[in-house]
């Protein structure tokens, strides 16, 4: 593994455990199964999933 | 070359096995004389690698079944909200950050009373057979029905009554674990005007990340995450410039102070959006969480530490200890809860996780895997603990009514325990980290701060102790407030769900009065628990603690039972005592806790013991130490009915939910074939994905056949050949 491919693992790791890249797989799976209907932008988006996380509290344990 | 790498293998697990007997072979021989700690973290994670490689394993492929052709309620029920199929590693990174948190830290610090080696014994025995155990089967057990949570599965294969057992069990416990981390945070921060500058302002940080992240960037959380944990280490830089100058006594709070703030916060946290400050302090709390314990596994491997405590005190046997009271069965099983076997879990391993798990194949790595990293972590605690001095161990943990209030009175109380502090060095030792004093610091979190500023110091250089100590501290009383707010949250949404089938308004989310109310009632619950374990002269930490643990426990046998029952329902009571086992010895650890608690004649120990006692002298007008004057007479009267009132609760849930299990279970015996199954139905996978971190050779040939690396998508920007490793076979990619 060279030194690049380890920086973009961690950063594609990153990504993905902190939801950064939620957004693009929203838009991918939008195109991919439902081509017909608009697709938010990454505003409504996030927005949408904020307030989403509201109406489901998830615990943190002790 | 297949016998090849199976030799290879057979000489791997070999070395492992070796190494591992050998740490506990150091670890149990040697008497008299200090060992390194580097002897318990090798005997912890060689004992994890073969748990996980065999033990694990058999469990997932022969008792549970996992079936890699079977879809998960995240491929079948993908929604893009809750139903997702997460990366495992992605997956992995999400469950250890929901399981762990303050309990693994805390836990083992109080349990160092007894010693280093039964905590030791317990959280490394404890995980593999019981608490990563109940994690992945839960989390199986939940992934088969569509990710249904802990109290719905109690009530649909036990019965109604298990069901509201389960709910009591669940709720009661978030009330008491509200408490006692809260608690926790208190005796941190109380009289710290480091600390406690340091820890608000975690909330302007927290609010400006959540503006940041919902209007001017949004879901930019890597860039919002760097800058707040950039502006979190300067407030902790900053807190040690307050404690020097003027502003020092306007962050000089008392503790009944700042139990006020704390209750106030947690009712305000909770009822704000998510996102002004529970989602960016989430983001802080995790990396926070995940990054200390990262440096403090380095930090022991680099400084080597040498272990102060002994082995076995005679607490151990006495019972008489001054942290917590009792002798070592059971309230060692019952203070470290988190880390070997922690009922909660089953609460995250039956709700998110369970429905982004992308392959069956997966639970071994996230469910025991995960709870196999969190036991390190209480292993990392107990090392902590161990390597300070033991005097100092006693004077910061003892309630304030043993060791009084000065460094002279904490030297003496010290010394008639049986171990030595000159008031001397408990000056110097609070000085070394800018503390007006450590005697009476009970919870356990300064005790690790120390710890691990030791350690973090030993590693860099011996002037960055009082920034190491405050980080520590820092770090923990994060994540307790992220847990405050989040389990208020919880607990809320609860109280609304239930209060909601007897009158609706109450039920619906958005009803703002009805919001505030049931946050109230939450956050008053644990308030008042709180605030009389902030001024309980028994000592809070000393009083609240084992119920804490004893409710914990409890819930541990709520999920085990509920495993067990699947197991003889569906045909598999030859291997029921997988889980079984493990709850035998919680029920009882548990049920011996909560007799010793409720029926314990020595005050010390039982509550109602303790209850007599005070009232009796009270009522002849005398005062009993460590109370001072009446009004302490009957706060110990009070709150010793209280505590005892609900150890014996959480008894007779115990019993309810095990005695009523029993009945599902000779049932399903008599029936001699499997009763009906609540699972859902086979649906075949079309994913392809490892079931481990590292795909196996089979796995790669299979990946490499579906066109593999690839992934599920052609959108290069996000899924890079190689980082994600799954793919989807079928005509869709």
């Amino acid at each position: 593994m060279t030194a690049k491919e380890v920086v973009a693992g961690v950063r594609w790791y990153l990504r993905e455990v902190s939801g950064e890249s939620g957004y693009d797989r929203y838009v991918e799976h939008m195109r991919r199964d439902h081509p017909d209907q608009p697709v938010m932008s990454r505003r409504d988006y996030e927005r949408r999933r904020q307030d989403m996380r509201a109406e489901n509290p998830r615990a943190r344990c002790c | 070359m297949r016998t090849k790498s199976r030799t290879r293998t057979v000489v791997i697990w070999t070395a492992v096995a070796l190494v591992g007997a050998v740490a506990w072979g150091v670890i149990a021989l040697v008497r008299g004389e200090q060992i390194s700690a580097v002897w318990l973290i090798a005997a912890a994670l060689g004992s994890y690698a073969i748990a996980y490689r065999f033990y694990a394993r058999f469990i997932a492929n022969r008792v549970l079944g996992v079936d890699q052709t079977r879809a998960t309620p995240a491929e079948r029920l993908e929604n893009d909200i809750d139903y997702q199929p997460t990366d495992r590693r992605v997956l992995y990174g999400h469950h250890f950050a929901a399981i762990a948190g303050a309990g693994p830290l805390v836990g083992p610090v109080l349990a160092a009373q007894m010693g280093y080696l039964p905590g030791t014994i317990w959280i490394i025995v404890g995980v593999i057979f019981a608490g990563a155990v109940q994690d992945m089967v839960t989390l199986f057990f939940s992934m088969r029905r569509d990710g249904k949570s802990l109290g719905q599965m109690a009530r649909d294969e036990i019965g109604p009554v298990g069901g509201v057992a389960a709910l009591i069990a669940v709720f009661s416990i978030m009330i008491i674990l509200l408490a006692v981390l809260a608690l926790v945070v208190v005796n941190a921060l109380a009289q710290s005007p480091w600390g406690t500058f340091s820890i608000a302002m975690t909330i302007p940080i927290a609010f400006f990340m959540g503006f940041y992240l919902r209007v001017l960037r949004p879901g930019r959380v890597m860039e919002t995450t760097a800058i707040g944990v950039a502006l979190l280490m300067l407030a902790i830089v900053a807190g040690g410039w307050v404690q020097d100058s003027s502003l020092a006594d306007t962050f000089t709070l008392s503790p009944e102070t700042l139990t006020l703030c704390l209750i106030g916060y947690g009712f305000f946290a909770s009822v704000l959006p998510v996102w002004m400050l529970l989602a960016p302090r989430d983001y802080l709390s995790t990396f926070m969480k995940i990054g200390t314990i990262f440096l403090l596994a380095i930090g022991i491997v680099v400084t080597l530490p040498l272990m102060q405590n002994e082995a076995v005190t005679k607490f151990a046997s006495s019972g008489e200890g001054p942290v917590f009271a009792g002798a070592l069965f059971p309230f060692v099983f019952i203070t470290i809860a988190c880390g070997a076997l922690s009922g909660f879990h089953s609460l995250i391993a039956s709700g998110t996780t369970p429905k982004m798990i992308e392959k069956e194949t997966q639970v071994r790595f996230i469910g025991y895997g995960a709870m196999l990293m969190e036991s390190f972590v209480a292993v990392m605690a107990i090392t902590a603990a161990s390597i300070i001095d033991p005097g100092l161990y006693y004077a910061m943990n003892a309630p304030p009514g043993v060791v009084g209030d000065t460094v002279q009175s904490a030297s003496q109380a010290v010394n008639g325990l049986g171990f030595a502090i000159s008031p001397g060095e408990l000056q110097s030792a609070a000085t070394a980290v800018d503390e007006e004093t450590l005697v009476a610091r009970t919870g356990g979190a300064p005790t690790l701060a120390i710890g691990m500023s030791e350690i973090f110091a030993g590693a860099t250089a011996a002037s960055l102790k009082a920034f190491w100590y405050h980080f520590a501290i820092m770090f923990e009383a994060l994540f307790i407030l992220t847990t405050v707010d989040a389990g208020t949250r919880v607990g809320r949404f609860m109280l609304q769900d239930t209060l909601g089938n007897v009158w609706k308004p109450i039920g619906r989310v958005s009803w703002l009065p009805g919001l505030w109310a049931t946050s109230a009632i939450v956050v008053g619950a644990w308030g008042y628990f709180l605030y009389t374990g902030v001024t309980n002269p028994l000592g809070g930490i000393n009083q609240l603690f084992p119920l804490f643990g004893i409710a914990n426990q409890l819930l541990a046998a709520v999920a085990l039972t509920l495993a067990t029952t699947l197991l003889i329902k569906s045909g598999r009571i030859k291997w029921a005592w997988i889980t079984a086992v493990p709850l035998a010895w919680d029920a009882a650890v548990t049920l011996t806790a909560s007799y010793q608690k409720v029926f314990s004649d020595n005050p010390k120990l039982g509550f109602f013991a303790q209850r007599d006692s005070f009232r009796e002298a009270r009522d002849q007008g005398e005062v009993l130490p460590p109370a001072q004057d009446l009004g302490d007479m009957d706060a110990v009267v009070t709150n010793s009915t209280v505590d005892g009132i609900l150890a014996a609760l959480f008894a007779v849930l115990i019993i309810v939910v095990i005695l009523d299990a029993s009945r599902v279970w000779v049932k399903a015996i008599r029936a001699r074939e499997p009763l009906p199954t609540t699972e859902t139905e086979y649906v075949p996978s079309r994913i392809i994905a490892p079931a481990g971190l590292f795909p196996t050779a089979e796995e790669r040939a299979l990946l490499a056949g579906a066109g593999g690396g690839t992934a599920r998508t052609g959108d290069g920007r996000f899924s890079r050949a190689g980082d994600r490793e799954a793919t989807r076979t079928g005509g869709e990619t």
